[in-house]
């Protein structure tokens, strides 16, 4: 139960790290952004690993009470963790990708350090078993949401007003370079709400409590 | 994890160190609520081996027609109390039992109690299957015929009423019921002892139910059995519940959790430590104590 707590934590700082380089890979750093695009072999083979640890705890020792909420709450939160190793994969080829027109400058980077400190802050609730930072959390992801929604509304409303778009061309562009940034906006939302997912599990862990989990 | 080779003496000793105290668990508790009407209902039972306690004042209500497991490590009591419920205990004549419990509203432990008629309504199937050395249908029909039952239509034989059409419905209906009817109809005045381990203590279930009772109570009743036979008697358990009210001994814990509605856990020296709906048990005991045992941490 203890290595199976240790494994998570581990695949916990291999996300982390994964989304440090996305982070700067947001930054304009090209080879951080190529590392996060190549590196997600890691996270993939953790995850299995530990899936298939969990299955063997839940067949050979058929875990109860607070072991069977490690087992169930720890299979739950590495999908979590993969799915945010995949997002940062994303976040690492946005990058890559050269913008071609003038959109509005929208502050990812801020937004990408935000839900990077709520996965950092997740995994540590997670290894303290500390389920007030889990709620405390969960009430941070509305900031987040909050600040993605709005940098959205802004990117799509500067399209909409825009009047030097005449040819075929530049349509492209912009709409190319726009939806790249929507689509940024939305993968760091989405891993807030993987963040804000592995605290509810961690909150079950802990205390039973269901509360964040619905 | 759990182990199932942990020495059970250190484990009771080591179970008892925990800071909190039985007030503090049963206020979390004591409201347990269950869906239906109570079929027993003990308050403050304390049983006494001589000078020694054995069960320390023990209240609970057990539903009818469901399942109840009581778990705990060797020598908690669990079997003690079980025997309790249709006054087994009263056969060793150092064990006294104090307190009451109620079967339908009327304390067994009142002096009117007809205590043929009271493990007639509340029987009991053992650890090790004990068939009568007699044919397998003999066996089922060897209690009503013995004692007269109007129900059955068995009455004693120096009635010189010929029965046999009342005999064989019975003993197919409890056959039947036992999931061993069809395991064994082509050979029902073959000596019972002749059946394997599961068959023999199907057939102790199913001798049980001839005698028509409200209450079934089964002490380890799967523990002497390979996985499979447990399986057909713990398939048969949870169909009995929908007529009967069952009450379980098991040291299984995995047994306790597959087959049960409710479960109440002894810890040392038969303290009810906690009783519950079987999931919350499982899944979120209120009791550390019922936590470590239950994980195998013990400490």
């Amino acid at each position: 139960m203890t290595t199976l707590r240790t494994e998570v934590a581990e695949m916990g700082a291999l996300v982390t790290e994964r989304l440090s380089l996305a982070l700067d890979a947001l930054a304009g750093d090209e080879a951080a952004a190529h590392r996060v695009v190549e590196g997600d072999e890691a996270v993939n083979q953790t995850y299995v690993a530990i899936e298939n640890r969990c299955l063997d705890l839940f067949a050979l020792q058929q875990p109860v009470a607070s072991d069977l909420r490690i087992v169930a709450a720890s299979f739950k939160i590495i999908t979590d963790l993969e799915r945010i190793g995949d997002l940062a994969s994303n976040l690492g080829t946005y990058a890559l990708t050269e913008q071609r027109s003038s959109v509005p400058e929208i502050d990812v980077v801020a937004l990408a350090t935000d839900v990077q400190t709520m996965v950092d802050d997740a995994m540590t609730a997670y290894v303290e078993r500390d389920v007030d930072a889990c709620y405390a959390l969960a009430e941070r992801d509305d900031a987040v949401d909050a600040n993605g929604l709005r940098a959205s509304e802004q990117l799509v409303r500067a399209l909409i007003e825009r009047e030097d778009i005449t040819d075929a061309w530049s349509v492209e562009r912009v709409l190319d370079d726009v939806s790249r940034l929507l689509l940024t906006v939305r993968d760091l939302e989405r891993i807030g709400d993987h963040a804000v997912n592995i605290a509810a599990r961690t909150a079950y862990m802990v205390d039973s409590d269901r509360t964040l989990i619905y | 994890m759990s182990s199932n080779t942990v020495d059970t003496d250190q484990m009771d000793s080591q179970l008892t160190t925990s800071g909190e105290t039985a007030e503090d668990i049963e206020d979390a508790w004591s409201d347990y609520q269950f869906q239906g009407e109570a079929k027993l209902s003990v308050e403050d039972l304390d049983v006494y081996y001589g000078d020694e306690q054995a069960i320390q004042s023990v209240s609970m209500n057990i539903p009818e027609e469901s399942v109840t497991a009581l778990i705990g490590p060797s020598g908690c009591g669990k079997s003690t109390f079980l025997r309790c419920l249709n006054r087994m205990n009263d056969r060793i004549s150092s064990a006294r039992v104090e307190g009451s419990v109620e079967f339908d509203g009327e304390n067994i432990y009142g002096g009117r109690t007809n205590l043929v008629e009271l493990r007639k309504r509340i029987g009991m199937v053992f650890q090790a299957p004990n068939p009568f050395p007699k044919s397998i249908k003999d066996n089922i029909s060897y209690g009503p015929r013995k004692h007269g039952d109007l129900e059955t239509g068995l009455l004693p034989s120096l009635l010189g009423r010929d029965d046999t059409a009342e005999e064989m419905d019975l003993v197919e209906r409890c056959l039947k019921q036992a999931a061993l009817w069809d395991e064994v109809n082509d050979r029902l005045d073959d000596n019972a002892l002749g059946l394997s381990g599961g068959q023999q203590q199907r057939l102790c279930i199913a001798r049980c139910l001839a005698v028509d009772p409200d209450v079934i109570l089964m002490d380890e009743p799967a523990s002497a059995l390979d996985p499979i036979a447990t399986a057909k008697i713990e398939d048969l358990i949870e169909q009995l519940a929908e007529e009967y009210t069952v009450v379980v001994v098991t040291h299984n814990m995995q047994q306790a959790a597959r087959i049960s509605d409710q479960t109440a856990v002894f810890l040392t020296g038969g303290e009810l430590v906690e009783y519950d709906d079987t999931e919350k048990i499982f899944e979120n005991p209120e009791s550390q104590r019922v936590d470590d045992y239950i994980t195998g941490k013990f400490g």
